[in-house]
């Protein structure tokens, strides 16, 4: 009897440390966050704010309302032996770097996205996917409840099956009078990216030690100007590798397609990894 | 002078009295209600084919005793300081829950400087209530009316009182809320059991746009599918419509806040102080927000006119023509607001199309209307 009795116990110890996650709560880890900012040609990027997009080509002004993207499986990654493990860090959140002059406090910050937790350790990198995953991207807005980061409807468009990965919308003074306009001049374009085939993928090799329960901040830039790189003439503005932005105001035709591809494409190049 | 005092003291306690918009208050507002039943059941909201999950805020599940305690206060003028108005002056069933004025009236005979709202499928708003995207939540968003010297111009504190004293109000407090006492009936548990009653305004499915959706061998007719297509295609020369009314989930917005044009402030920054109604900036006081309203809802667009959030357009015809021309030049323009050209029959079609979102059959449903003239 007395042997039961100590077999209870042990049996209970046993259970209570065999249920739930026990893989993960035995682990040591560290959290990891990504923070995003944007600059723009190396300059702080605000919407509102004014630049150069041609400038010494044709000197066009440039102004942005709208920057935001998906980004999904975003993993850390280490090299064993010949392969790369990954532990991943988000399925899919969503960054909107749409801050005006106005909200200067914030575009300082930039916006920062809460990763899970991970093992503690050494890795070798971190893998970005700009845009929203295959799978995900298989489903639509209505399937999701409001605040959830997929039930934008702003951000889906049945014309493709596709959420929209990626917006960049703004007014680019073509005709150089100082005003931009969106009656009689077309000024205002409207790069919408997405579908599968868009999803793009950046992998940043950097050491990154976490040390336990540490929380540490990956931070991120994007370079927006490098968004409207082009390696397609018939899509370039005076041969110098950047998007025809006054021929080429938007993403929705058939033609302009590439285009959305490209720009997509030029996350990989866009992003950068911050001390 | 002591004679004075008496007729004034009997003045105000008439005036107080006469005022609820009901003559049998009681006496006393601290009565226990424990003996009253508390049995909450689930509301079910149905919703149409391929309409999202309505968001509910897990403080405030829907019951069919707070839908209904908010539906009373929703139509009882209880909520003004004469009692003369209700929610419901300003949105009515019979337009969608607007009043179809440009900009509305409150019980001083000011008016307003915007129009009212549709309520339709408002529960989807989860963010940017107004106009001006002033509250973030119903809840929220239900207090302010009541306050506000240009709608309802009472005070909670006074509305509180006169719900406490109610005759029935305490009873549905309780059935709604399971309070204990009538001093437990608070302007929050008002504000919730109104958003209650609002969450539960969605569509019927039975516009012509839902049917032929959902229905098999229900057909829009030529006119109507053309429309349709104008109003989805986004090629650079076609409206591209979706890129703010968004069909997705059918609710026909994306619920952002923007300058869409309205007004020719002239093209610099600083000129955009010169908006008069400053809209989102006036909230965020961000001179880059001024002139931005929330892009509404279309469906039963056709119901709710006058259109803007100053009513400004009596017609759908002249909503299109300003987005067609291209809108006028400020500087924060949105840039999905472009010029294009539409034929006087592509016209007729999209607004044909912008007619199968008109739902009646909500607008009817005997369930959304006055308890007091049932």
């Amino acid at each position: 009897m007395r042997k039961l009795l100590y077999l209870l116990p042990l049996s209970l110890l046993f259970f209570v440390t065999a249920c739930g996650d026990d893989d993960v709560q035995a682990e040591e880890t560290a959290e990891v966050n990504l923070n995003f900012k944007a600059t723009y040609d190396g300059d702080d990027f605000y919407t509102e704010n004014i630049y150069k997009l041609f400038e010494g080509v044709d000197d066009t002004d440039i102004k942005f309302s709208t920057f935001d993207f998906f980004i999904g499986n975003v993993s850390l990654i280490k090299n064993v032996g010949e392969e790369f493990e990954e532990t991943e860090l988000l399925e899919i959140d969503f960054v909107s770097l749409s801050f005006d002059p106005g909200q200067a406090a914030q575009a300082e910050a930039g916006v920062t996205i809460q990763g899970r937790k991970v093992p503690a350790g050494t890795y070798d990198g971190i893998k970005i996917g700009f845009g929203v995953p295959a799978d995900l991207n298989r489903t639509s807005p209505s399937e999701y409840g409001s605040g959830d980061v997929l039930s934008k409807t702003s951000h889906y468009w049945s014309g493709w099956d596709s959420y929209i990965f990626a917006k960049l919308e703004g007014l680019a003074d073509h005709n150089g009078n100082g005003v931009f306009e969106t009656s009689g001049v077309e000024e205002g374009f409207t790069y919408h990216m997405g579908t599968d085939e868009t999803f793009t993928e950046r992998t940043i090799f950097q050491t990154i030690t976490l040390e336990v329960d540490e929380e540490r901040t990956v931070n991120l830039n994007l370079d927006v100007r490098k968004l409207f790189r082009m390696t397609l003439s018939e899509y370039d503005q005076d041969d110098n590798d950047l998007l025809d932005v006054e021929d080429f105001p938007g993403t929705h035709t058939d033609a302009e397609l590439q285009i959305n591809k490209t720009m997509m494409n030029n996350f990989s190049d866009a992003v950068s990894l911050q001390e | 002078m002591r004679q004075w005092i008496i007729f004034f003291l009997l003045v105000t306690t008439l005036a107080a009295v006469g005022c609820g918009g009901d003559d049998d208050v009681q006496e006393v507002t601290d009565n226990d209600l424990t003996d009253i039943p508390y049995d909450p059941k689930t509301y079910e909201i149905i919703v149409p084919c391929d309409y999202p999950e309505m968001p509910i805020p897990a403080d405030n599940p829907m019951t069919i005793d707070g839908f209904e305690l908010g539906r009373h206060l929703f139509y009882d003028p209880i909520l003004s300081a004469d009692s003369t108005q209700s929610c419901s002056s300003c949105h009515l069933p019979s337009g969608s829950f607007t009043d179809n004025l440009p900009v509305s009236v409150g019980i001083d005979g000011i008016a307003g400087r915007r129009s009212s709202m549709s309520l339709l499928n408002i529960g989807y708003v989860t963010q940017d209530l107004f106009w001006d995207g002033r509250s973030a939540t119903l809840e929220e968003q239900a207090l302010l009316p009541v306050e506000d010297p240009i709608e309802l111009h009472h005070s909670w504190p006074a509305v509180v009182e006169q719900l406490r004293r109610h005759e029935s109000y305490p009873e549905m407090f309780r059935k709604a809320f399971g309070i204990s006492n009538t001093n437990e009936i608070t302007k929050e548990l008002a504000a919730k059991a109104l958003a209650q009653f609002e969450r539960a305004l969605v569509s019927s499915g039975q516009s012509r746009y839902d049917r032929w959706r959902c229905e098999t061998g229900f057909l829009l007719t030529e006119s109507e599918i053309n429309g349709l297509l104008l109003y989805t295609n986004e090629d650079d020369d076609h409206p591209g419509c979706t890129h703010c009314h968004s069909r997705e989930a059918q609710l026909f917005s994306d619920f952002t806040i923007k300058n869409n044009g309205l007004d020719s402030v002239g093209p610099t920054v600083e000129d955009l102080n010169n908006f008069i109604d400053k809209g989102l900036g006036e909230v965020t006081n961000n001179v880059f927000d001024n002139g931005k309203f929330r892009v509404p809802s279309l469906n039963n667009i056709a119901m709710t006119a006058p259109y803007m959030h100053d009513g400004r357009f009596n017609t759908l015809e002249e909503v299109i023509d300003h987005y067609s021309s291209g809108g006028k030049t400020s500087f924060n323009i949105d840039p999905n607001v472009h010029s294009f050209n539409l034929t006087t029959e592509e016209k007729e079609d999209l607004i044909e199309f912008l007619h199968t979102l008109t739902d009646t059959e909500f607008m009817n449903n005997p369930a959304f209307q006055n308890p007091f003239e049932e």
